[in-house]
């Protein structure tokens, strides 16, 4: 089985006010069936049998679905190959290459360490409307309202985001527009989520330009980044839930 | 080899299952259960660890209902808990397909499923709220699979003879995981949840005998601090990743758990752990952990490897491509030797079936682990189109991994720890034996006896989290001052000294070996000896290894860095300490229970055929253990297990 | 009626909000290409046989001219609003989107096209043309007699060249413009964003061809 020799320009960076900087390592003998976080940890592992700090990147379930891992490989977050970093492998690459990893960027997203961001702006968004307002045991029988099987699929699709925010560090302007649209589709696609879909677009979108994300330029940078596929349609959708949402806020009586 | 002789106890703490009719008993407890003024709920604090199905479902239904409810979770957010991993689906017994279902139906396939070693009324209870579950997360928007007339659609799982599992693509958990995470953050929205990610939960706080708080460590500054509360709400999964590669999270670990368990709870069942029949072999040192394949490829793929040992190291060293072998040369074992059930017999015993034919040198990855499932005649019979739509993303899913196109060449398969079943003991109000001490989830030892089904993790969780802790949570507090103990109580100072004097400790060691490696060798020793087929003398090999490894831990371990700051070494090294505290009691369980069921074979008590043999007049019991000092023996404690229900039947396959 | 002014005060201050007035005025700006285009095409008008008849588009000139001061001012003035409003805006929300962001060391793109990257660039190009035709042709000179100024205009080969780029640079513009109009006013799908593509193209081809062909026809001698 073939082995890679690769340079890696990481960037390191020990806490949040520290100056961060690229650093390079290189990596030998890296299996190329192996994924990429598995040759960081066999970096890892030889920068710590150096008494060095290993490089720090967040990651848990290893499998594509948690939304943990992040990393920029080249410039793209998660590589751009469709899927997360996780489950991205190094025969994606050649021997010989230079990789460059950095974090996640963007100022909502601030740097904890090296690779690590915080991406807890994401969650405020939900908490700002990202839901519908049920109480446990309060539900109807589940079969009491149909769903048009095909509605049931689209807000399916939407509802897949992972929420790793690969989409704002895409974004050449730092926009949680994919985020926060697809969560809001997700939601106002369905009938269950109908009573507050105006509450819920203007809650969220309000937050998510407080939170200090840019503006979407209609780039579709995030959908090509998108480890899940997530459609920028939803963005579209959102932009024509907050026009009515808005002119319902204004003038209806019932918004 | 000597015999080990377990210190037994008479003593076992009461069960608290209501009396009456196994049908009345949750509606009886439900109408005598203690109730708490609306104006009251907000003066308890509840904290609350883990926030997967159960922690989640569990923070956003105390909250909605008043209480103080503060979270934690190590993950960057509560939305990543390993939940979010599940594919399959969840079982309810809806009958929404006419197919006979009934909420007893339910109850028995579990029960059996779980060779009859869960509590009939917890287990019972558990089919009871299944549909309310359901209900409950079509409501908050989870997007199930649908039928073209717009109502809900089934599939059939694992160990049931009809549809009753609901499910989202292949993604169910990550659907059921959002829908609580999405009121949990409506929770955190209005102020009624202090979320804490990032923190990890170090150790428990008792005073005078109750679970009083807990010490967490700020994964972010490195800070130490204690939380008190009212009671403590432990949801932090099982324990699978003592065998280091598993389905598992990376961060999923026993530490809670085990503090608990050291500060007094009984850890029960220990040895029921479940391997998964359907992974991704281990490609070699480095890997990290093992990708699940979805066991519904069961259906159209044949298990087979070569019949000669020659073949099969050809195809290990790459001479032979699969396709290559001749029909006559392949054997197709789970066929040959369960002629009824196939290649779709139950996870442990094709599990089994696997590391018997590995184990005969007639493995096929390059490790020497690993089987064929092969999809050849499937495609011939079915025709490529159906096979992707089926599969479709399963088949990316695996050539994404492993560059091998499953159309053409056999996918590789081979079993992998899954999910724990044993778990800290916990009666019917889901209290473990420390008052204030609840455990939900796959945390607990409950509802899934030696072998869980499939699609039944996910109903375990929600219904400890949304409608069983909601009920039973009062019956304690009712007899709780509120906010009667605070950080100031000396537990807490003596809990975090403690803390920081065992990071101090891992820190002072500057050995040599990483924790990974460390972790790896127990992995490993564990793997070997307490996997799939458990002897007395493996069993009594990995006990005397343990305390090796754990030696090797304290005085050569190398953790770099601070103690200040995110070091994730340290998280391993913490993590890994409580596992080296843990194994053993795993082996001690399996050891003792000299019977085979479920997913415990203990390869001394097989029937002729090679079925479990199980031992109900001497083993129908939980096995709990109290916790007397690492390297001590534990003492054991049994609840005896009665079934008056279901007939205890023995699992046949065949 | 408070209610009203308040929703109003936060869409304008929203970034949805805004984009979606920039995307409004951005089409009004390309209906007002279309109708200029339409004028300046009649240079090539005439009896047919002269390839210097000045007759149509002098009249279009003077017919412009003729109209009601206070109108004539009215659409200037509202051409002025809606291109300052869409200016002003993109200035500003380009300027929120650059503080937003933190630069990587290494820039990686998958998608997003030259002329949706370069917008301001192209923008600001435009911009300065803008400025710059005003002031050579709107302002300076006698309706009656504009076939003349533009003669005089584009037989100068630099003033020519400057044109053909900034037209270019307007084509870039409407590339990008033109399909995220749709999609900033919610008019855009999967299947029809391709189509949108297209339009776009064949929207800026068409346009920006129209305005190019009467330089390159008095630089090819076509026109005299």
């Amino acid at each position: 089985m073939a082995k890679l020799n690769l340079t890696l320009k990481v960037w390191r960076q020990e806490n949040a006010q520290a100056q961060g900087r690229i650093e390079t390592y290189q990596a030998k003998d890296i299996p190329e069936e192996c994924s990429f976080l598995e040759m960081l940890d066999i970096v890892n592992e030889s920068l710590v049998h150096e008494g060095k700090e290993p490089i720090h990147f967040d990651h848990d379930c290893r499998e594509g679905i948690c939304g943990m891992c992040s990393l920029t490989i080249n410039g793209v977050p998660h590589g751009g190959k469709k899927v997360t970093t996780c489950q991205l492998h190094m025969r994606q690459f050649k021997d010989g290459d230079t990789i460059w990893i950095e974090p996640f960027r963007a100022k909502a997203f601030p740097i904890l360490r090296d690779l690590m961001v915080d991406r807890s702006a994401l969650d405020k968004i939900i908490a700002s409307g990202g839901f519908v307002d049920v109480r446990t045991g309060a539900a109807p029988n589940a079969n009491n309202m149909p769903v048009r099987k095909k509605t049931a699929d689209a807000a399916f699709d939407a509802a897949a985001c992972i929420g790793c925010g690969a989409c704002v560090a895409s974004c050449k302007n730092s926009s949680a527009m994919l985020f926060t649209s697809a969560k809001a589709a997700h939601l106002n696609l369905l009938p269950q989520g109908h009573p507050e879909k105006n509450k819920r677009v203007l809650a969220m979108v309000r937050q998510m330009d407080a939170l200090g994300f840019g503006n979407c330029t209609n780039q579709y940078e995030c959908e090509a980044a998108c480890p899940k596929g997530i459609s920028v349609d939803n963005i579209a959708k959102l932009n024509r839930d907050y026009m009515v949402a808005c002119a319902a806020e204004a003038v209806a009586v019932y918004s | 080899m000597n015999d080990i002789k377990f210190p037994v106890s008479d003593y076992m703490p009461d069960s608290c299952i209501p009396d009456g009719p196994i049908e009345q008993k949750w509606t009886k407890y439900k109408r005598e259960a203690k109730l708490i003024n609306p104006n009251n709920r907000r003066k308890y604090t509840v904290l609350i660890v883990g926030t997967g199905l159960a922690g989640g479902s569990a923070a956003a239904t105390l909250a909605e209902l008043g209480y103080n409810v503060k979270c934690f979770c190590y993950q960057d957010s509560p939305r990543r808990a390993h939940s979010i991993a599940a594919q399959g689906g969840i079982n309810a017994a809806h009958n929404y397909q006419n197919d006979g279902d009934s909420v007893y139906r339910l109850f028995y396939d579990t029960i059996k499923g779980g060779d009859f070693r869960a509590r009939e009324a917890n287990v019972y209870r558990l089919a009871e709220v299944s549909c309310d579950i359901i209900n409950q997360c079509v409501a908050q928007g989870v997007p199930f699979g649908r039928e073209y007339g717009g109502l809900l659609d089934n599939r059939s799982f694992g160990g049931a003879q009809l549809k009753r599992t609901f499910y989202s693509r292949g993604q169910t958990g990550q659907q059921l995981l959002l829908g609580c995470y999405q009121a949990m953050e409506k929770e955190i929205g209005k102020g009624h949840i202090e979320m804490h990610p990032r923190t990890e939960m170090m150790d428990l706080v008792v005073v005078d005998g109750h679970a009083k708080g807990i010490v967490v460590r700020d994964l972010v500054t490195g800070e130490i601090k204690s939380y008190a509360g009212d009671t403590v709400l432990l949801a932090t999964g099982g324990y699978g990743r003592v065998f280091f590669l598993s389905t598992n999270a990376m961060g999923c670990n026993v530490g809670a758990a085990c503090a608990c368990w050291k500060k007094g709870a009984y850890f029960a069942n220990p040895c029921f752990t479940q391997i998964h029949p359907t992974c991704i072999p281990v490609k070699g040192d480095y890997q990290s952990k093992l990708t699940l394949m979805s066991e519904s490829l069961r259906n159209d793929g044949r298990i087979w490897v070569p019949k000669s040992r020659e073949v099969a190291e050809k195809i290990r060293k790459g001479e032979m491509k699969a396709s290559d072998v001749a029909e006559g040369d392949r054997d197709y074992y789970l066929e040959r030797k369960y002629p009824s059930f196939g290649n779709l017999a139950p996870r442990d015993i094709s599990s089994r079936a696997a590391k018997e034919a590995c184990d005969d040198e007639r493995g096929v990855a390059p490790s020497g682990r690993g089987v064929f499932l092969d999809f050849k005649d499937a495609i011939k019979r079915m025709g490529k189109e159906w096979i992707d739509g089926q599969y479709g993303n399963l088949f990316e899913m695996y050539e994404e991994i492993t560059d091998v196109d499953p159309h053409k060449e056999p996918m590789m398969i081979y079993p992998a720890s899954h999910y724990t079943m044993g778990g800290l003991w916990v009666d019917y109000n889901l209290m473990s034996s420390i008052p204030g001490l609840h455990v939900l989830g796959e945390a607990n030892f409950s509802d899934h006896g030696a072998n869980r089904l499939g699609a039944s993790a996910l109903m375990q969780g929600l219904s400890d989290g949304y409608f069983v802790i909601s009920a039973t949570l009062p019956n304690y507090l009712t007899t709780q001052k509120p906010g009667s103990v605070t950080t100031a109580a000396p537990e807490f100072k003596e809990a975090e000294e403690a803390v920081k004097a065992r990071i101090a400790q891992i820190m002072d060691v500057k050995g040599t070996k990483t924790p990974d490696e460390i972790h790896r060798e127990l992995g490993k020793l564990i793997w070997e000896d307490v996997g799939m087929g458990r002897t007395k003398e493996s069993l009594m090999h990995a006990i005397e290894k343990i305390p090796g490894i754990r030696d090797e831990f304290w005085k050569n371990v190398k953790v770099v860095g601070s103690t200040e700051g995110i070091n994730m070494e340290l998280e391993k090294a913490w993590r890994l300490a409580y596992f080296l505290d843990f194994a053993e009691v795993l082996c001690y369980d399996a050891l003792n229970r000299e019977e085979s069921c479920g997913a415990h074979f203990r390869l001394e008590h097989q029937l002729p055929d090679g079925e479990a043999k199980r031992d109900d007049e001497h083993f129908a019991y939980v096995a709990c253990w109290e916790y007397k000092g690492t390297g001590e023996l534990p003492v054991l404690h049994k609840e005896p297990l009665t079934f008056d229900n279901v007939h205890l039947a023995i699992r046949s396959y065949k | 009626m408070n209610d009203i002014i308040t929703t109003a005060c936060k869409f304008v201050t929203s970034s949805i909000g805004r984009k979606i007035l920039v995307a409004l005025t951005g089409s009004c700006l390309l209906l007002f290409l279309v109708g200029h285009l339409g004028g300046n095409l009649t240079i090539f008008g005439g009896d047919g046989t002269n390839p210097a008849d000045p007759s149509w588009i002098n009249a279009y000139a003077t017919g412009l001219h003729t109209m009601p001061t206070w109108l004539l001012w009215a659409i200037r003035l509202g051409l002025l609003v809606i291109f300052l409003i869409h200016v002003v805006l993109t200035l500003v929300l380009k300027y929120e989107n650059y503080n937003a962001r933190t630069h990587y060391q290494m820039e990686g793109t998958l998608k997003a096209t030259l002329s949706s990257r370069t917008m301001v660039i192209t923008g600001v190009m435009v911009f300065c043309f803008l400025v710059f035709h005003l002031w050579q042709l709107t302002f300076n000179g006698d309706p009656a007699n504009c076939y003349e100024h533009i003669r005089a205009a584009f037989t100068n080969p630099w003033c020519s060249l400057f044109y053909i780029v900034a037209i270019c640079c307007l084509f870039m513009h409407v590339r990008h413009g033109v399909q995220s109009v749709m999609q900033t006013l919610g008019l855009s799908t999967r299947k029809i964003r391709p189509l949108y593509n297209i339009v776009a193209i064949l929207f800026g081809i068409v346009v920006c061809g129209g305005f190019i062909a009467i330089p390159v026809a008095f630089l090819t001698g076509i026109l005299q």
